[in-house]
């Protein structure tokens, strides 16, 4: 089956990110990741790939500093990988729209599975995914933990607040991905070698066909007015004893002194 | 149900609504201060919540028959009411099911789709969680709007049980299901209440192993407290996955969070910084956990925890 993998670049997850003084988020100096999300869409195609044949492309919207990001698939599993050229993408309605001509592009056949991770880590929306399919007007699987072929189809394990369900869809369609109960795997050096000689395709909006109209500033339906850091609370006291037993007794007093106990 | 007005969809269990339903409620009920408008409320498939949802607060309760949870039917019942009535701002509690209805509406009416809101502003924005909790939008639809709200966030409005609703029974045409839900499995069966609880003694990965976080357990039924979580605690297998607190688990502000072996990373923070008395243990004095926490003892859980323990059973005396 062709795989393709929907894949965003974000601030690197584990850093806190603070305020510029210019009233925007200062992310100069946190490391660009693949979002997680997608490395665990990536490792379910790639697995799916090697189990059933196939290939994945990996497709993203950014510009130039996204190429790392895609090298870093490539170096993983992917086989493609193709860019959109455009930076005035700005709510999920608009990238969906975007992403949905662009996969009409970015393959040399038409995708059978289209994957996206269920959230990204800095929007955090967790709308692309079913909001390109009901673009595409394709079904789509939403939370999926693991996926096979069936019947021509796919069938899929989606994780539900008490447990999973199985559900099953014709292809071609979407599914977005939570995190399996495996990692995705490493690049090795041959593989990162072989990547960096990879050709990474790039469109722009004009060749994949997207209307401007859809998709820029004047379309998104969802407007920031502010941003900011979130109410920070005062640290209080920190025990530090040398017997554990006093360090308790401590916290203790301080617990019941609050009522708190 | 008047043209343009309110429309919350509440989700329900065995004829229960949902809490994060409820709170959605509660978000609409603060919109239609605002705007004057009126809130209706759907109910789909299981109507026999419809007394319930009006003592909760809707001016107006509509129902949809469906034979089982299929997203593409409750898609498609949602698009139509909505279009039906003009609904000016669609709310839904975020669970799973509930963002991705959420989506899948507002793409469909195209509306603008806020996700995961924590509060509202006096203006009728949104605010929202971005960066993993390390910072917070403010947002607004430009037209109409779909919005999920976060559970914890809200907090269920008030019950008058006198308070009645008409009930109307809605019908909209069935179309072929292009995904199909074959089974459910149910995994947890307990639910873990977070949200309303005084009290909660979380562990992380600092615990070490399932059976250190027996300790945990312990510590949380003495004081009559809920056990909650850090992810790694929950992907280790110690605990399950109902009990995370944080940015993919449960926002909660009990009176007094005790936190064991857990660094304190933004996604967890974010989760529990509202709570009004924070206690943490750790044993590295450098952990970010101790810059929001009130009392920080630095020291090795398997060691203060069964002190602690002790202390409050001597107390309890
Ligand atoms: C998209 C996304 C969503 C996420 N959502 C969540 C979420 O909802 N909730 C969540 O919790 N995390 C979430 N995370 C993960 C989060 O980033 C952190 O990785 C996680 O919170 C760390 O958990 P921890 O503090 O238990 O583990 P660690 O960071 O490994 O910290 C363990 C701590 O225990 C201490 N320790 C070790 N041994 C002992 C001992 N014997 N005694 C005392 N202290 C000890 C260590 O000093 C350390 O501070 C999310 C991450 C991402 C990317
Ligand atoms: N700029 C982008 N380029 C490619 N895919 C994206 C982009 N933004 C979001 N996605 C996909 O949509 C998913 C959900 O993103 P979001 O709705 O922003 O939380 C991500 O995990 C990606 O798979």
């Amino acid at each position: 089956m062709e795989l393709l993998v929907c894949i965003k670049q974000v601030p690197d997850d584990t850093v806190n990110v603070t305020m510029g003084a210019d009233g925007a988020p200062k992310l100069d100096d946190i490391a660009p990741v693949v979002n997680a999300f997608d490395t665990y869409a990536l490792e379910m195609a790639a697995r799916f790939k090697e189990a059933n044949g196939g290939s994945v492309t990996v497709l993203t919207i950014g510009g130039e500093g996204a190429v790392p990001a895609l090298r870093s698939c490539l170096s993983v599993g992917a086989d493609r990988a193709c860019r959109v050229e455009e930076a005035s993408v700005c709510d999920p309605q608009g990238t969906a729209y975007l992403l949905s001509q662009a996969s009409k592009k970015a393959g040399e056949q038409p995708f059978d599975v289209i994957f996206c991770g269920s959230e990204s880590t800095d929007a955090a929306s967790g709308q692309v995914g079913a909001q390109l399919a009901e673009t595409l007007g394709l079904p789509v699987i939403t939370n999926v933990l693991a996926l096979e072929p069936k019947d021509g189809g796919i069938s899929a394990k989606q994780e539900t607040e008490d447990g999973y369900r199985v559900v099953e869809a014709a292809c071609p369609c979407v599914v977005t991905i939570v995190k399996p109960d495996y990692e995705p795997r490493y690049p090795s050096i041959k593989s990162k070698m072989a990547a960096r000689k990879m050709p990474v395709a790039v469109l722009t909006a004009a060749d994949a066909q997207a209307d401007a109209s859809k998709f820029g500033p004047e379309a998104a339906k969802v407007q920031r007015a502010a941003i900011s850091a979130p109410p920070q609370r005062q640290s209080g006291v920190k025990i530090q004893e040398k017997e554990a037993a006093e360090a308790v007794r401590r916290a203790m007093e301080i617990m019941v002194g609050q009522k708190l106990i | 149900m008047e043209n343009q007005g309110i429309l919350v969809y509440l989700e329900s269990t065995d004829g229960q609504i949902l809490k994060v339903s409820l709170e959605a409620m509660n978000a609409a009920r603060k919109l239609a201060q605002l705007s004057g408008k009126k809130v209706g409320a759907v109910l789909i498939g299981d109507a026999s919540a419809a007394a319930a949802a009006a003592s909760y607060g809707a001016d107006e309760v509509l129902t949809v028959a469906a034979h089982g949870y299929q997203p593409d039917r409750y898609t498609d019942i949602l698009t139509a009411l909505c279009e039906r009535y003009d609904v000016s701002c669609l709310l839904l509690g975020s669970t799973r099911d509930g963002k991705e209805l959420a989506a899948r509406v507002a793409a469909r009416t195209g509306s603008g789709c806020i996700s995961d809101a924590m509060s509202m502003t006096e203006s009728g924005a949104w605010v929202r969680s971005v960066y993993g909790g390390s910072l917070q939008e403010t947002v607004s639809a430009k037209g109409k709007a779909v919005v999920t709200v976060r559970s914890g966030t809200f907090g269920k409005p008030e019950l008058d049980e006198g308070r009645t609703a008409p009930v109307t029974a809605e019908t909209v045409d069935a179309t072929p299901l292009r995904s199909v839900i074959k089974d459910a499995v149910q995994e947890l069966s307990e639910s873990v209440n977070l949200e309303d609880a005084e009290i909660i003694v979380a562990g992380g990965r600092g615990m070490g192993s399932a059976e250190n976080f027996q300790l945990v357990h312990e510590l949380a039924t003495l004081l009559g407290g809920v056990v909650g979580a850090s992810r790694p605690a929950i992907e280790d297998g110690w605990v399950l996955r109902n009990h995370q607190v944080g940015q993919s688990g449960k926002i909660v502000a009990p009176k007094l969070y005790i936190a064991c072996g857990i660094s304190g990373a933004m996604q967890h923070v974010s989760g529990m910084s509202g709570s009004g008395f924070i206690v943490a243990i750790n044993k590295d004095e450098d952990a970010p956990i101790f810059e929001v926490a009130d009392v920080g003892i630095v020291g090795n859980v398997t060691e203060i925890l069964p002190l602690l323990i002790e202390e409050v059973k001597a107390r309890k005396n």
